[in-house]
């Protein structure tokens, strides 16, 4: 029998604020000692009451509209009740209930839509590591602004489950409401996999695989569940709903212990929170210089960029910004290009944190292209240099020319060097070999009046002054 | 509504009270008598009423997104605690 | 109020408050005392004023915070097992404010644990006797706040109003009480009992005292998202021409003596002019319900935080987290912490939330709009605070039920946030304080101090 399997999942996704949902302390504690970022707010002192950072409000807005979501004017939080070192107040605040973000979609690279069910912003939880026979508490994370979003069940595969969070990710580090790094967990995944029989109306039970934090984890921890509850019911067996947990050094999920009855939260209204009652003019100005999302890049470079070197360069926001801030369809070909076949060409991948080159050095830089003033190599290497910090603040042809590498594209000077090369007693035999018909030693030829010219003349001119010649 | 010897272990569960047998029996009576008197609210017809939460009638009232210095530093606030070890607070361990 | 100056120094004050603080230890008013940082504040004073240089509106003048106001290098234990260590690291707003005008707070002051009460008698040390019967409760939850200002040994104290603990306990010891309305005060750094009904406010001798302590307290904090936006200072104290009597609250559960001395009252009003219009409240006799649906509610997630975890009490016997948890929190927490905690989880709990929280939020909207049509009626309202005056220790703490009827009269100003003042209102024939409350609309803490003041 076939088997469907039907994908849902939820993202945490930590917002870069400067500050915490609920205290005015570093948000970024990434490299920070343990409990260097914490406030007596977060750390629960009695007495301490939640203050609501404006900027989480505005970011998650912003989020929403990335979404292609509805925003929603009335908003408030709860307490959500459970006891663990990582909370100190014993509860946590979210909007669960009633969240900010209501319905929308993200579109895949592929066309598929996967709608969203809400977002809702809530405040992270501590860290704990365990050691043998005690846990160590650090509290920097706790209250950090995430969004959760919450997609419905509209995914059908793994590669589906993997673009999808990859879409959300850049989503988010598109509207520049996340850092994205998810090797510090800004984003975490939970998926939720079922299996049904293909042309059944009922969803099979579910499982939920949770804190991913790799698009390559996701991909395979779904494809794991879907070959085990495949396997589980074509043995005749039941699929227990239940929380797992995935290695990703094993390839393989094992079962979360979880007490035998399922937890009561205890929800109760936020009462040291006034709601949010959002205007419609908060919101449209929350919403102000709203940057270009993937779909609009894919929408703006089609026909321009290969496609399948589009979704390359989707991955890195400034990349593809830097593009559209390019002058001509031909520039942004050009330079799209050496930012996929260098900038992300593995040896150069340290380059990515540094300041890109202005709009101004790649215009030039496709310009001298273009007239055939810099070869493919020279452009190439003028490219790298723009990321030297003894040269990033020259200008294109000043850094061709320090390199020694425009090419030579006058026609008369040219000529000289050919007619030069040509009265040279080594080059008569070839001369003569082409005049015969031997068709290849032209490269010789052309290898000739390059050396000559010390490599700056134009290889393709030069070739063509000496068809003349020779004819 | 009648509080039940199991009603009182899963209360003391959600509190995270390790109650002892000895003070079960007082703790069930008086949360009996308290739930029987609270439970006189369902004579009151509620019905079409919005609930409030809350009384000071203000809305959208936040801070500026800005790093400031705070009442107390994490020596402060580690100093409060049982144990602490480089800076992190020590707990026994999870079962 | 009685400030410090070059005759009358802020040295001799505090020196003064401290002999009677010692001098009525019997009464168990105190949880601790500050002699030293004390005088020494007080002698920086006393070098100011000396200098010709200038000093707050309350300089020199010895006060006493409720013990579940952090003060930071002092010892707050809001009267419970659970927070023994805590010496915090910051101060409340309202501290703040007072010392700023030169208060000097000479000491905290015992409360029912975690003001879970309505005796004082819920302390984790011991009850704070009665300032005219040493045989009876002080009131609560901030029982010795009362009976500090009663007895004299300091000219105000801070208090925290949840359901009556600042009105219930200022009658019983025949002193003022004012609740504020909510959010006229910060709650930065005071013990959270439940959030949406505490109101911080003082105990005092008289009324313009308390208008005093509200010019500097009742002002927006950026640390309480919750505060009221200022409006004390520049708002006008309305002319009473109408004052409303709660008929519900006029029956065979309330104490002849109390009866009569609301009637007495209302006679003395009638002679200056005033109008007494009687009211019909129907909801209001399922406001204690309500009242101990939510209160339990917010207390049980309030008291989440203390685990032994960051801070406080962590028990001996916590080998494994659950361990450290469960008995920390057992061995911590009063009897009657533990019940408000377990009810509030109740009627948060799954099955129950709709029949009893959310309930309780519907019917604490008909109280709002009971009160709101009360005042189209009248300008301020007058009643009693307690059924009864100040009863005997022992009494009714162990029977919950009981305890609680004592703030039957009390709790619906709390659920709908406006605010009271509790008033002597002279003694009964055994010679214990009388007390009644006057309650007016949302923001009318002027109104209801001036009135005080003129039917003195």
């Amino acid at each position: 029998m076939k088997y469907i399997p039907t994908i849902g999942i939820e993202c945490h996704v930590q917002l870069a604020t400067k500050t915490k949902l609920f205290s005015e302390v570093d948000n970024d504690a990434r490299g920070k000692e343990p409990n260097s970022c914490v406030s007596p707010v977060d750390y629960a002192l009695p007495g301490m009451l939640p203050r609501l950072n404006g900027e989480a409000v505005r970011f998650a807005i912003r989020a929403g509209h990335a979404m292609n979501c509805v925003i929603n004017p009335k908003s408030r939080f709860d307490r959500k009740h459970y006891f663990y070192p990582d909370s100190p107040k014993g509860y946590q605040i979210t909007q669960f209930f009633h969240p900010i973000i209501g319905e929308g979609f993200v579109e895949l690279p592929n066309g598929t839509k996967i709608r969203i069910e809400h977002a809702h912003l809530e405040g992270d939880a501590g860290k704990l590591t365990h050691f043998s026979n005690y846990s160590l508490v650090d509290l920097n994370r706790v209250d950090t602004p995430l969004i959760e979003i919450v997609s419905m069940p509209d995914i059908h595969s793994a590669a589906d489950a993997r673009d999808y969070c990859k879409e959300l990710w850049r989503l988010m580090t598109f509207a520049k409401v996340s850092y994205g790094d998810l090797y510090n967990g800004n984003m975490r995944f939970d998926v939720n996999v079922s299996i049904a029989p293909e042309g059944s109306d009922k969803l099979g039970t579910r499982t939920e695989t949770k804190n991913l934090n790799s698009f390559r984890s996701i991909e395979r921890a779904v494809e794991y569940e879907i070959k085990r509850q495949t396997k589980l019911l074509e043995a005749g067996e039941t699929i227990r709903q239940e929380t797992r947990g995935w290695n990703d050094a094993t390839g393989e999920s094992t079962p979360q212990r979880s007490k035998e009855e399922a937890k009561d939260y205890r929800y109760m209204p936020e009462p040291d929170l006034p709601p949010l009652n959002l205007s419609e003019e908060f919101i449209n100005a929350a919403l102000e210089n709203f940057p270009l999302m993937p779909s609009d890049y894919r929408a703006k470079f089609t026909g321009i960029i290969p496609a399948d070197t589009l979704e390359v360069l989707l991955d890195h926001a400034n990349l593809v910004e830097k593009l559209a801030e390019l002058s001509s369809p031909s520039a942004i070909k050009r330079i799209a290009n050496l930012f996929a076949s260098v900038l992300l060409a593995e040896e150069n991948f340290s380059l990515l944190n540094d300041d890109l080159p202005s709009a101004t050095q790649l215009n030039d830089l496709a310009e001298m292209l273009d007239k055939n003033e810099l070869s493919s190599t020279g452009g190439k290497e003028v490219f790298i240099k723009f990321f030297d910090p003894e040269m990033h603040f020259k200008a294109t042809r000043e850094i061709a020319k320090e390199l020694g590498v425009v090419q030579e594209n006058d026609l008369g000077a040219l000529e000289a060097i050919v007619d030069a090369v040509l009265a040279k007693p080594e080059t008569q035999k070839a001369q003569e070999d082409y005049k015969n018909g031997e068709q290849k030693v032209i490269g010789f030829l052309v290898g000739q009046v390059m050396k000559e010219s010390h490599g700056k003349a134009n290889p393709s001119a030069v070739q063509e002054i000496l068809r003349k010649k020779l004819a | 509504m009648e509080i039940t010897r199991e009603d009182l272990k899963h209360l003391a569960d959600l509190s995270n009270f390790s109650l002892p047998e000895e003070e079960m029996d007082s703790l069930q009576n008086d949360l009996d008598g308290i739930v029987k008197y609270i439970s006189e609210l369902s004579e009151l017809n509620t019905d079409g009423v919005e609930p409030t939460y809350q009384v000071f009638e203000m809305d959208n009232v936040w801070r500026d997104d800005e790093i400031k210095t705070q009442d107390a530093n994490r020596e402060e606030l580690l100093n409060l605690t049982v144990e602490e070890k480089e800076n992190q607070i020590k707990v026994p361990k999870v079962l | 109020m009685k400030t410090a100056n070059q005759n009358v120094t802020a040295t001799m004050l505090v020196n003064d408050a401290l002999k009677k603080a010692e001098f009525f230890k019997d009464y168990n008013i105190f949880t601790s005392l500050y002699k030293d940082a004390a005088l020494k504040k007080a002698a920086k004073i006393d070098e100011r004023i000396k200098n010709g240089e200038p000093v707050g509106r309350l300089a020199g003048v010895p006060f006493a915070a409720k013990d579940n106001f952090l003060v930071k290098d002092t010892i707050t234990t809001a009267s419970a097992h659970i927070l023994e260590p805590f010496e915090a690291p910051i101060t409340s707003t309202v501290v703040e404010q007072l010392e700023k005008e030169g208060a000097i707070l000479i000491g905290k002051v015992n409360l029912d644990a975690f003001a879970h009460g309505s005796s004082t008698e819920n302390s984790y040390f011991g009850p704070t006797l009665n300032a005219y019967d040493k045989e009876r409760v002080a009131g609560g939850s901030s029982g010795g706040s009362a009976v500090a200002v009663a007895l004299d040994i300091v000219e105000f104290t801070t208090g925290s109003d949840t359901g009556g603990s600042i009105r219930q306990p200022a009658s019983f010891n025949g002193v003022y009480g004012l609740k504020p309305t909510y959010g006229a005060t910060s709650r930065y750094g005071v013990v959270s009992m439940a959030s949406s009904l505490d109101v911080n406010g003082f105990f005092t001798k008289t009324p313009e005292d308390l208008d005093l302590l509200m010019s500097i307290c009742a002002h927006r904090d950026e640390k309480d998202l919750t505060t009221l936006p200022d409006f004390y200072e520049e708002s006008e104290a309305k002319p009473i021409k109408t004052v409303g009597i709660v008929k519900d609250f006029d029956n065979d559960a309330v104490d002849p003596e109390i009866r009569t001395a609301l009637k007495a009252k209302c006679e003395e009003l009638k002679k200056k002019g005033i109008d007494i219009v009687e009211l019909d409240m129907p909801t209001l006799k399922y406001a204690l319900a309500v009242y101990y649906i939510i209160q339990p509610a917010e207390v049980a997630s309030n008291l989440s935080r203390y685990d032994g975890i960051r801070y406080g009490f962590r028990s001996e016997n916590a080998t494994n987290l659950d361990d450290l948890y469960g008995n920390t929190r057992n061995e911590g927490f009063m009897k009657e912490n533990k019940r408000r905690i377990m009810i509030g989880n109740f009627v948060l709990s799954s099955g129950f939330y709709d029949a009893y929280f959310l309930k309780a939020a519907k019917a604490r909207t008909l109280l709002i709009e009971e009160y709101k049509k009360a005042f189209e009626k009248c300008d301020v309202i007058l009643a009693p605070v307690s059924p009864n005056p100040a009863f005997r220790l022992g009494e009714k703490v162990n029977d919950p039920v009981a305890m609680y009827m004592e703030d039957i009269m009390s709790v619906s100003i709390n659920l709908a946030g406006i605010p009271g003042l509790a008033i002597p209102a002279g003694k009964t024939a055994s010679g214990l304080p009388i007390g009644l409350q006057v309650l007016g609309p949302r923001r009318s803490d002027k109104t209801i101090i001036k009135f005080a003041e003129e039917i003195r």
